[in-house]
């Protein structure tokens, strides 16, 4: 397991304002080299959750295992900063955590304080800049001239820059336009598919992740409301509901052509590509819809 | 370049914006909007849209002086953009931004409302009855005496929604305004637009790559390499393939499942819901 929760509980101080945000008796399973989406109304707990994936928050209650260090809540924690450099943090607006005077600086700061010699940084940054689709042209200029968009996908390759095991990434999508919106769950997912990280997302754009992810987490008011597989989860749409979202619009279609044609055992079908393939197949003579209509006549 | 058919504009309505070959960028060798002119009617509303880093959040700091333009004419009901008319101008234009967060300036909600207002310099009882009216509007009464950080994103939007319209500015405009919501808030904040287009008071300009906002739009104006990519319908934009690739968009999803059925030899409509589509694919001549 990249990450295991163990009967956890977190509480912030209880003056806080943001209480209700707290996390109780989370029990949780995020295999190496997956890509789970995590939804779930606001104040449901999914930032705080994600401060316990790298020991920014330490549980109040139970076990946290990343990789192979172990948090226990009233213990000690063992050192963090090598679980820092492995596990990556891409918050909410990234870009606001930019500061330097050129977009290379920026990207360079992490890997150096991690320990990479200057070039091996420059190299890290310009794979980074690659990865995320950024011209390297872009390196030498201000951050702050970048656009919304842009600024966002260089703060998202200033992580990528310390090539981390496990990234981590809140709301990653929101604000960039969407294709790329599509190029960056794109990129993730060739980084898990092909290079084994364990790419974690929340989200509440769903759509766009529902085919990609092997993994959903949902939480409501700062418990568990479901863990399981993307097809368990399009089996049972109900519990978005249940958790304050709503259903997305390709399972609201899957489920339309499967519920019709009793296919809900089969591999769900969430793009508009693939549906339209699997309606073209069941219209086809002998299709499914042939058989059904024999069966109830 | 498309233009949008003058049927669909709002009727003989005056322009309330008119940009003549507008011109601006950091470095004169890289210009962001380069010779850009358009007019605006009163009372429409337009969506903006665009790829990344095409101009359009630039675009609309020019109308109220956020950001100097470097070249160009702007007028915004009839003030000529200079010096002088910066201040009446700003006071004809509210503006939403992504992240609401970033407006606040109250210790509480009320607070933050009164703040505009007072900036207005009007009298008391105005301030009160304008306070008490846009909240019942926008169905924030029970909200007034919390602090912004207690709000939920939707109700932090609703709220900066609101202390810009107690303003009473006749352009508003929305950047990226719902990006950072939930669906159920976005739905939230799709209603108070439609309430605000019944009302008629208002021009609104929205920035979004939202399929479903453009949709509920009057007008889209596309950016693309500095310039006007497009001036046309929702519906013109999203039965254009390539302008959407252009854009860096993408159809609602109704309207992609629609595009790839008719790709399998199926004729289909855009549907207006999963039901719909259903009983035009298979007719029930049989059901369970």
């Amino acid at each position: 397991m990249a990450i295991q929760l163990q009967q956890v509980s977190y509480t912030y101080a209880d003056r806080s304002l943001w209480r209700q945000t707290a996390l109780h008796d989370m029990n949780l399973d995020l295999p190496q080299g997956s890509m789970v989406g995590i939804a779930g109304a606001t104040g449901s707990g999914k930032s705080t959750l994600l401060q316990l994936f790298n020991g920014i928050l330490k549980p109040t209650q139970g076990t946290v295992s990343v990789l192979d260090v172990t948090i226990r809540a009233g213990e000690k924690p063992p050192k963090l900063l090598p679980l820092r450099r492995r596990v990556g943090l891409v918050f909410q607006f990234p870009e606001q955590q930019m500061f330097e005077e050129t977009v290379e600086k920026d990207l360079i700061f992490g890997p150096l304080n991690f320990g990479m010699s200057p070039e091996q940084a420059k190299e890290a940054a310009r794979k980074a800049m690659t990865a995320m689709g950024l011209d390297h042209g872009l390196l030498q200029r201000n951050p702050f001239h970048l656009s919304g968009g842009q600024m966002r996908k260089a703060a998202i390759a200033s992580v990528l820059a310390m090539e981390p095991e496990i990234l981590v990434l809140d709301e990653p999508t929101a604000t960039l336009d969407p294709v790329s919106r599509a190029e960056l769950i794109g990129l993730l997912e060739r980084l898990c598919r092909e290079e084994g990280r364990t790419i974690i997302i929340v989200t509440h754009r769903m759509d766009e992740l529902l085919p990609y992810a092997d993994r959903w987490v949902l939480l409501q008011e700062g418990r568990l409301a479901f863990q399981g597989s993307g097809a368990e989860l399009a089996a049972d749409p109900a519990v978005l509901e249940r958790c304050g979202l709503t259903v997305p619009q390709s399972l609201r279609y899957w489920r339309a052509v499967a519920e019709r044609f009793g296919l809900t055992g089969e591999k769900p079908r969430l793009t508009a590509e693939s549906l339209a393939e699997r309606i073209a197949a069941l219209r086809e003579p002998g299709g499914s819809a042939a058989e059904m209509r024999d069966r109830y006549e | 370049m498309k233009t949008i058919h003058s049927d669909s504009a709002a009727g003989a309505a005056p322009d309330v914006i008119t940009l003549e070959r507008v011109s601006f960028g950091y470095d004169p060798e890289h210009p962001i909007l380069h010779n850009l002119s358009l007019s605006i009617p009163r009372g429409q509303w337009v969506s903006i849209v665009g790829p990344n880093g095409c101009g359009k959040s630039t675009l609309v700091k020019l109308l109220n002086a956020l950001l100097p333009k470097s070249d160009g004419e702007i007028t915004v009901y009839g003030h000529r953009l200079e010096e002088e008319t910066i201040q009446d101008i700003r006071r004809c234009i509210g503006m939403v931004f992504q992240n609401p967060d970033n407006q606040f300036i109250g210790a509480t909600v009320e607070e933050d409302i009164v703040f505009g207002l007072e900036g207005l310099c009007l009298p008391y009882a105005e301030m009160e009855e304008r306070l008490q009216a846009i909240s019942a509007k926008l169905g924030i009464g029970h909200l007034l005496e919390k602090h912004p950080g207690e709000l939920s994103g939707g109700q932090k939007q609703r709220v900066a929604i609101a202390s810009i319209l107690a303003m009473k500015p006749g352009i508003v405009i929305f950047d990226e305004a719902s990006s950072m919501l939930d669906e159920g808030s976005r739905n939230e904040l799709m209603e108070i637009l439609q309430g605000m287009r019944a009302e008629g008071n208002y021009t609104i300009l929205m920035i979004t790559h939202d399929a479903d906002e453009i949709l509920a739009s009057d007008r889209v104006l596309a950016l693309h390499g500095g310039g006007l990519a497009a001036d046309v319908t929702p519906a013109e934009l999203f039965l254009d393939e390539e302008l959407l690739r252009k854009c860096h968009l993408r159809e609602p999803y109704p309207w992609r499942l629609a595009r790839e059925l008719q790709k399998q030899g199926i004729p289909a409509e855009v549907p207006a819901s999963e039901k719909e589509l259903i009983d035009r694919l298979w007719p029930s001549n049989f059901s369970k």
